[in-house]
């Protein structure tokens, strides 16, 4: 068997349910597209070949029945659990002001014009949508837990999640990806979030795969009018990682803030693509992503101010440490302007630690790697402090502050 | 207390000091004066223990024993200060932390315990009080953002945390007004001690008008031509540097 065809047969043995037709054609789109490649410019420095062989291997002995598995993080949360791909109804708990449906029984319009969302779909087992309703203010952070649990069988796993935020509503959603077990697993999820007139949203995406964990992920936001979105990123997790952060501003007046933090260790490459439509002014999009890195990582923030979007202020940063001579980033600003009355600015930074701040502080006692550390991490926690959602702040400090030590103490040896 | 004795150091090949001599007695207050580029950061930084200088001869001891063999951190936890020319900015290392941090390190060395938190911000308000410091530089980071002055007043504010033997006061005039340069200079005064040795570098000597030196040296061309007490300040103010370096020369 052909390996479209080992996707199709897997896409049917999934249903049948109300999903069935999108699989099939998205089995068929997929089979025609395949993977991405780096001989495309999005894709240039992140080679997915990897993520090819885990779903082929997968592929090879397929099951639809995979019994869940997951442990929820310590984070105060409305917890929604999607294991090994499959939202886990049972695990459904109810939350005031918010309507939860599996995707097979809600009537929507999912794309295909992605590869990776074709691919999504051809083996998604199912998927939700969230709909916070107008006026809500939801009492605390909803969780999305993609936990992947593999012994010895390669896992390819699919996320589907769909979150309307009615107009004037409040909420905070925190994404969160982590993995058991030793086997080769691939994660691949789409998220689509529409914020309506007026409404809010702060977002965490929290990712701490294991070392061997590869990951593709991919945010859609539709910024309504007077929109607000707070973002923080933070990836420490996986030996191959893509996230796309899309957001498209086609109202006046949104306001969004997307910052991350990536570290990325020697064997591992983590990639932040983020891209920003303005189409209508004014409207204020700000992004600013650092980086710890000993392995690889990309960076690649693009601003597109269309025609006649005036008043539009986007901003974007990103800095880099560099922790090794073999360590690697790419990192690139794009802006692209069509419209006339804009402020725009970007810059990007590379640099190791600044060896005069190392010297003062020791010479006020503290040794070379406890200087070290410090600045390190002060430079990690200058970004990480503004996660916007005060839930995950211990959580996010100790994984931080965690990760930076086993990422810093090999130096040692 | 501080012994240099032949100190020579270069930096890229380049020689800055040349055979370098000088005896800093328990208590004293000694100012090293000079023309830019004659090598006072550079012996300040040696002493602190700079590894970009390469030291090519001679000998540094505080109270006998050989600094040049520790490091900068085992320098600054036996009692050597160093207050910088230009303090570090370093955003998002906390204040408040970093005092705490060195003060325990030094603590740790000498064998005792961890400072009170209690404690600890009780000494911090006493000294900043001293130095006409608001409290609220305690939760900034470590510079970021200070004025020159504010900056200086900080140097002194980790001295004063710190109670070193030895203060290597780098330029800690520069950049400042009238009213900062008193604040500094008092702040100094309070911790002039019998038991505690002080060295200020500087190119001017108003400086001098608010702490009286015990000792004046010149130098010049990487080693110290003239020796005095502190009217050879005001000759230096009056004269120039010039007359030294002609008759270093000659």
């Amino acid at each position: 068997m052909s390996n479209s065809d080992k996707l199709r047969s897997a896409a049917e043995q999934l249903g049948p349910d109300g999903l069935s037709d999108l699989r099939s054609r998205a089995a068929e789109n997929f089979g025609t597209t395949g993977f991405p490649t780096t001989r495309m410019e999005d894709w240039k420095y992140t080679d997915l070949s990897i993520a090819s062989d885990i779903s082929v291997a997968a592929l090879d002995d397929f099951r639809v029945d995979l019994p869940p598995s997951y442990e929820i993080p310590d984070i105060e949360a409305h917890w929604l659990i999607i294991s090994n791909g499959s939202p886990q109804v049972g695990g459904l708990s109810a939350i005031d002001g918010v309507d939860i449906a599996l995707l097979s029984e809600a009537d929507v319009d999912l794309q295909f014009d992605l590869p990776l969302a074709d691919l999504n779909l051809a083996l998604l087992s199912d998927g939700l949508k969230l709909t916070v309703n107008a006026g809500v203010n939801v009492d605390k952070p909803v969780g999305l837990l993609f936990f992947d649990d593999a012994d010895t069988d390669s896992l390819v796993s699919q996320g589907r999640v769909i979150i309307d935020v009615q107009k004037g509503a409040s909420v905070q959603v925190i994404e969160f990806h982590t993995t058991r077990g030793d086997a080769r697993k691939y994660a691949n999820v789409f998220v689509d979030l529409n914020i309506e007139d007026n409404a809010r949203v702060d977002y965490a995406r929290l990712q701490a795969r294991d070392l061997s964990a590869v990951q593709t992920a991919r945010l859609s936001v539709a910024a309504g009018r007077d929109a607000t979105l707070r973002h923080f990123a933070l990836d420490t997790g996986g030996k191959l990682v893509r996230n796309d952060l899309v957001i498209d501003i086609a109202k006046t007046g949104a306001d969004v803030e997307f910052n991350g933090l990536y570290l990325a260790d020697a064997g591992q490459h983590v990639d932040n693509h983020t891209r920003v439509d303005h189409r209508v002014g004014p409207a204020h999009s700000k992004q600013e992503y650092r980086g710890i890195i000993k392995g690889r990582a990309v960076w690649n923030g693009k601003a597109v101010v269309h025609e006649g979007a005036d008043g539009t202020d986007a901003q974007q940063a990103n800095h880099n440490l560099l922790m090794s001579e073999r360590a690697e980033i790419n990192a690139k600003p794009e802006l692209e302007i069509y419209a006339e009355d804009v402020k725009c600015s970007h810059g990007t930074t590379v640099g190791q630690l600044d060896e005069n701040a190392v010297f003062y502080l020791r010479t006020r006692c503290l040794d070379e790697e406890q200087a070290r550390r410090l600045m390190t991490h002060a430079f990690a926690m200058g970004v990480a402090h503004r996660c916007p959602i005060d839930a995950c702040t211990t959580w996010v400090d100790s994984h931080v502050e965690d990760a930076l030590n086993a990422l810093v103490a090999e130096d040692a040896k | 207390m501080l012994d240099i004795k032949n100190l020579s150091a270069s930096v890229g090949g380049a020689e800055i000091l040349h055979d370098l001599s000088l005896s800093v007695g328990t208590g004293e207050v000694h100012a090293i004066m000079g023309p830019n580029g004659s090598g006072k950061s550079t012996l300040a930084q040696v002493i602190a223990g700079r590894d970009d200088y390469e030291v090519t001869g001679g000998s540094v001891t505080l109270d006998g024993e050989d600094l040049l063999d520790l490091d900068p951190e085992e320098r600054a936890r036996e009692g050597v200060f160093l207050g910088f020319q230009y303090p570090v900015e370093i955003p998002g290392v906390n204040n408040a932390y970093l005092l705490k941090a060195a003060v325990n390190a030094q603590r740790a060395h000498r064998g005792l315990d961890e400072i009170d938190a209690f404690e600890f911000l009780k000494l911090a308000k006493e000294k900043m009080a001293l130095l006409g410091m608001d409290q609220k530089f305690l939760n900034r980071g470590v510079n970021e953002g200070f004025s020159g002055g504010e900056k200086k007043r900080n140097e002194i504010l980790q001295m004063a945390m710190l109670e070193p033997r030895l203060a290597i006061l780098d330029e800690t005039d520069s950049g400042l007004d009238i009213d900062a340069l008193k604040a500094v200079a008092h702040g100094v005064n309070a911790l002039r001690s019998p038991e505690r040795s002080i060295v200020l570098v500087t190119h001017y000597q108003r400086l001098l008008d608010y702490i009286q030196p015990d000792h004046v040296h010149v130098l010049s061309g990487g080693k110290i031509v003239r020796s005095g007490d502190k009217t050879l300040a005001t000759e230096l103010e009056e004269r120039g540097y010039d007359w030294l370096k002609e008759a270093a020369n000659g």
